[in-house]
């Protein structure tokens, strides 16, 4: 098979591909939950669950962000958590190949961003995500929360990144296409991954965050 | 028989001028300073090429790309010094006479001549959608391939199939390689290719006696090595995030990048942006149009000629993706029913 019949291929059907069983899997993992149920629970609400929901939702990305918090205990999950997810989000929405399949998507005129901040995105993704997985091997408390899915998320997220800043470095030659349809190829793994893993937090991780707010918003206690 | 500088000098050309055009030849085909002398030597010594000139399922752009290559040697000096012996669009014997001659051609030039396939072939049918004096085009190239030299397919239709090979494809078209498979096949693509991509080619096998240095789907390394893309003049504005959006905005004019175009300049394969057309003065992106990639393969049948490359081929669909919803909502709903009343059992 040559590159570019690789490349139509990833970019052709299997994105599309992908893409459904994105859909499926996304919309069958919140039905199967929603049907499943929760116990009846006839206790009165102790608090205003609607309200600390939305807290929850507005606060979680800095309520732990005091200096203590963040240099004395937990600075790898937390300087580290917060550069992987803006330099992943921020790559996914805003390098202009990316940005220009979300403004089809959207209809949305999603501005792209210059090569430098891409750059300063992906490579402080990449180091915080390395730093963040080698943690997660080493210390003792998070190794026994860590199942094979993390580090294959991880591996997926991290073999991302490395190509596509691959594909934009590449000075020239023949393995060009190669590597830039390998890049893709991994992207439609991830799509297709996402709703059958951890992951599933892109989707649903407000839905998530707002329900644990609403849950201690009803039996009265704070965050 | 004459050789380039003996067609130079009967030209009323000079031997710089005849040095310039060797220093050019050597510079495009890649090879070392230390190799100039070696070219110098063959082009001066060396008879020129035959060329027998096959044309199929083609258009003919790509002999009017080639007379009109300018670059390397002046176009009086090209069509003296490449000895075409057979070409159906320029000679002017016709009929008969015309295929004595190649057959004559075939016959005294053996293991020597050139021969160059323009188009697609079709052996759907018995070679029925394609003859010539009678016979089919799989039969006309065998013989005319069996005691070449050298056999270069020119253009995208005699490389990959191209447009003939597009769907439908009714006459089945396949690419020369395919039907020659146990022959080096030179693959020049484009639509057209370059006319001095394919004068250096010819050229290189005069000075070396052997085909040029090829990547995997055989096309010439130095030519075919890198994408356009990656000499673009424009990829600075690529690596700053500035597009045009459209054909005659601001960005257009300032010279922007043209990927949002749906610019393919970064999935193809050619040596436009540092060759270029008509005598190095421009090609498609520098005139203002993207690149759409007619020297990969399937390139007319990729589409989406003015979509940028990272959009959904076909733009993306909401109906599909409502209908995987739908989908994943029933199944989801079913099993998450069902294990709710299991457990209710237990």
């Amino acid at each position: 098979m040559s590159d570019v019949a690789f490349y139509d291929f990833v970019r052709g059907p299997f994105l599309k591909l992908a893409l459904f069983v994105f859909f499926i899997g996304i919309a069958y993992r919140f039905f199967r939950v929603v049907f499943l149920g929760l116990p009846k629970d006839y206790a009165k609400p102790k608090g205003n669950p609607y309200y600390m929901a939305l807290k929850k939702i507005v606060i979680k990305p800095t309520m732990g962000w005091t200096f203590n918090e963040i240099f004395s205990r937990r600075a790898i999950n937390f300087v580290g958590g917060f550069l992987f997810h803006l330099g992943f989000l921020g790559l996914t929405f805003l390098v202009p190949a990316h940005a220009f399949l979300w403004q089809e998507i959207t209809g949305l005129p999603i501005p792209g961003v210059p090569n430098i901040v891409s750059d300063l995105l992906a490579y402080s993704a990449l180091g915080s995500l390395i730093a963040l997985t080698v943690h997660r091997a080493l210390n003792p408390v998070l190794k026994l929360l860590t199942g094979k899915d993390e580090y294959l998320a991880n591996f997926l997220i991290g073999a991302i990144l490395f190509t596509g800043i691959l594909a934009t470095k590449w000075a020239g030659g023949g393995f060009y296409v190669w590597v830039l349809s390998t890049h893709m190829f991994l992207a439609d793994l991830l799509i297709l991954y996402i709703p059958f893993s951890r992951l599933s937090h892109f989707v649903y991780y407000f839905l998530s965050v707002g329900f644990m707010g609403w849950n201690a918003g009803k039996r009265g206690v704070s965050f | 028989m004459d050789s380039l500088y003996s067609i130079y000098k009967q030209r009323g050309y000079t031997r710089r001028d005849f040095l310039k055009s060797s220093l050019l030849l050597a510079t495009f085909l890649g090879l070392p300073p230390s190799a100039f002398p070696r070219v110098v030597e063959a082009l001066e010594l060396k008879p020129k090429p035959v060329v027998i000139w096959l044309e199929f399922q083609d258009c003919a752009g790509c002999t009017e790309s080639f007379i009109r290559s300018t670059s390397i040697l002046p176009s009086d000096v090209l069509l003296d010094y490449i000895s075409l012996e057979y070409h159906e669009t320029l000679m002017s014997p016709s009929g008969f006479y015309a295929e004595e001659a190649k057959r004559e051609a075939i016959e005294k030039y053996k293991g020597k001549y050139i021969l160059v396939v323009e188009g697609s072939l079709s052996p759907k049918s018995n070679g029925v959608y394609c003859t010539v004096s009678g016979k089919s085009n799989v039969e006309l190239l065998k013989e005319t391939a069996k005691n070449a030299g050298l056999i270069i397919a020119i253009g995208s239709c005699a490389s990959w199939g191209g447009i003939p090979h597009a769907e439908p494809n009714p006459t089945g078209a396949i690419p020369v390689s395919q039907l020659l498979e146990d022959k080096k096949v030179v693959n020049i693509p484009g639509c057209p290719p370059i006319g001095d991509v394919v004068v250096a080619v010819i050229a290189s096998y005069v000075i070396t006696g052997k085909p040029p240095e090829l990547d995997s789907m055989g096309r010439p390394k130095a030519f075919y090595g890198q994408t356009i893309h990656d000499r673009c003049y424009r990829r600075p504005f690529y690596n700053a995030g500035r597009f045009a959006s459209s054909f005659d905005d601001e960005n257009a004019k300032k010279g922007y990048c043209l990927y949002k175009l749906g610019c393919k300049g970064p999935i193809t394969r050619n040596a436009c942006a540092t060759v270029g057309w008509n005598g190095g003065l421009s090609f498609p992106i520098r005139s203002g149009h993207p690149c759409f990639g007619c020297s990969e393969p399937d390139f007319w049948d990729r589409g989406f000629i003015y979509s940028p490359l990272s959009v959904v081929e076909g733009g993306f669909s909401w109906k599909k993706a409502l209908v995987g919803v739908a989908l994943g909502a029933v199944s989801g709903a079913v099993v998450g029913a069902v294990h709710k009343k299991l457990r209710e059992g237990k």
